[in-house]
């Protein structure tokens, strides 16, 4: 067995993340159909699909990114609702790395890191700038604070979106396809820290097309299709004992 | 023309330059003002007897410009930020104003606000000058809207989804991260307006504001002589827009973190 962490047994833990029948649609089209899942703490979930599975959609229901239209999301004991109050409270505990990145281009590494602890927790200026630099340390990224994210390569600028995420001390990361815009010889390092992190307990759920990181790192891996959560199981029987057939045909499309 | 931000050491740092050029073109245009009414008594008739007015009235044209400036970029930031927000009657306010502002001509505004205003509000009879300021900030602010709008909706949706992912709040969002890249984008277009509301000014020569253009026409008129008095006033404006390109130059030298330039 290769992962990370043992999950403890399923019936003391408790979720941190309930989805119950969520359903969503863009105009016409019904992406995500009756989604049911729970994430526990400490857990790794990783997400896979073909694209326009709603695997992405999803993961974005889940700091109301979009707006699920009807069944129910609790994050951390509170309901995802229209309330402005809920929200904010909820993306405190919420980290979220995107596919793109989406550092603040007219701030360096370590005033994208700062952001949000001054301005959202008040941390003071001196205090967060400790942490900040820990953090950016901690992504191997010490000297590069000064840097502005465009002097920084894809890689690189993934390293500080994670630390930027982790500044705020969430309970639960999300990552939105992290690595799919990065050249193939920065997608290691980029993994590298997610795999740090999952060892250091963090709850995360991944969404990836990356198979060999999904079966290592994830304690349990969620096959999108079509908009349905069809199969939830842990790496090695979903990987090695996979009788559905679009799973299968999934996966043989999939380069190792 | 990118002229004065070359003249510094490749080697000094971006900010360094940009500060640079700002300072020495407002020192020069210091000089400007104070050699102007000077250096012009030395020049023949017509232009020497009238150097006087010639500077006081280039005073009056920087003075409406700068006021009416500075208004005119607040108005067009309450205007764009009115014109995205949620709140429909703010939006519907802000349509009117850029929509009615736009649709007519400046002088006709000038007009208004000197004339029509006092009657339809008595008691607010402003002075000729501030009857010019207040028309050209409200026209130069209705443009600025759009610039301005224009420049924060290019920003990536990414950036708002990244900062409220993180949990800064809507305003938070907009005053950290939306705004300093969206005025960024807005920059060239607002420097333009502001050149060309620079040139604006002359219209408040329509209710009776003696400024540059004023003085270059009130002295053709008296001295039958419209070649060196016409001369004079444009190359005096020509000066001063080219002062004001080298600022605005600087200004988004400074803010090209990513130097494309």
């Amino acid at each position: 067995m290769s992962h990370l962490h043992p999950p403890p047994p399923p019936e003391t833990r408790q979720p941190l993340i309930v989805a119950e029948g969520v359903n969503k649609h863009f105009g016409a089209a019904h992406v995500l159909r009756e989604v049911s899942t729970r994430f526990f703490q400490s857990e790794v979930a990783v997400i896979i699909g073909a694209s326009g599975s709603g695997k992405s959609t999803f993961l974005r229901t889940l700091n109301r990114l979009e707006k699920h239209d009807s069944g129910r999301i609790v994050v951390d004991g509170i309901e995802l609702n229209d309330s402005v109050k809920n929200l904010d409270a909820i993306r405190r505990e919420v980290g979220m790395v995107f596919q793109q990145f989406n550092l603040f281009p007219h701030l360096t590494a370590l005033e994208n890191v700062t952001l949000a602890p001054r301005k959202v927790r008040g941390t003071p200026a001196a205090e967060a700038r400790r942490a900040a630099l820990e953090l950016l340390a901690r992504v191997g990224l010490q000297d590069h604070a000064l840097k502005h994210p465009h002097q920084l390569s894809g890689g690189q600028q993934q390293r500080v979106a994670i630390a930027r995420s982790l500044a705020m001390q969430p309970k639960v990361m999300l990552f939105d396809e992290p690595t799919s815009a990065l050249d193939p010889e920065m997608i290691k390092e980029v993994l590298d820290v997610m795999k740090d992190l999952a060892r250091s307990g963090m709850t995360m759920v991944i969404v990836t097309h990356e198979m060999t990181f999904a079966r290592e790192v994830g304690d349990r891996i969620l096959f999108f299709d079509q908009g349905q959560l069809l199969v939830e199981a842990p790496p090695d029987d979903f990987f090695d004992d996979q009788r559905n057939d679009r799973i299968r045909a999934f996966l043989g499309q999939i380069v190792h | 023309m990118n002229g004065l931000l070359a003249i510094w050491p490749r080697a000094w740092p971006r900010e360094r330059r940009s500060s640079a050029t700002i300072v020495l073109a407002a020192l020069l245009l210091v000089a400007f003002m104070w050699l102007l009414g000077r250096l012009l008594a030395f020049a023949p008739e017509p232009i020497g007897p009238a150097a006087e007015q010639f500077a006081g009235g280039t005073l009056v044209t920087l003075g409406l410009t700068l006021s009416s400036g500075v208004l005119g970029v607040v108005l067009g930031l309450l205007a764009a930020v009115s014109k995205m927000s949620r709140l429909p009657p703010l939006r519907w306010a802000a349509g009117f104003y850029i929509w009615s502002v736009r649709g007519t001509p400046l002088l006709v505004q000038i007009f208004f606000t000197y004339f029509a205003l006092p009657e339809l509000v008595p008691g607010l009879q402003l002075s000729d000058f501030n009857s010019a300021v207040a028309a050209l900030a409200i026209n130069v602010g209705a443009y600025n809207a759009e610039a301005i709008r224009a420049g924060i909706q290019a920003v990536a949706k990414g950036q708002s989804e990244a900062a409220r992912s993180l949990g800064l709040s809507p305003v938070q969002t907009f005053v950290h991260v939306v705004a300093p890249q969206g005025l960024k984008i807005a920059l060239p277009p607002l420097v333009n307006n502001v050149v060309a509301l620079l040139k604006d000014t002359s219209l408040a020569y329509g209710i009776g504001v003696v400024e540059l253009a004023n003085v270059g026409n009130r002295l053709q008129a008296a001295t039958f002589l419209p070649v060196p008095t016409l001369v004079t006033t444009a190359s005096i404006y020509l000066i001063l827009t080219t002062v004001l390109t080298q600022v605005s130059g600087a200004i988004e030298h400074r803010l090209d973190v990513e130097q494309r330039h």
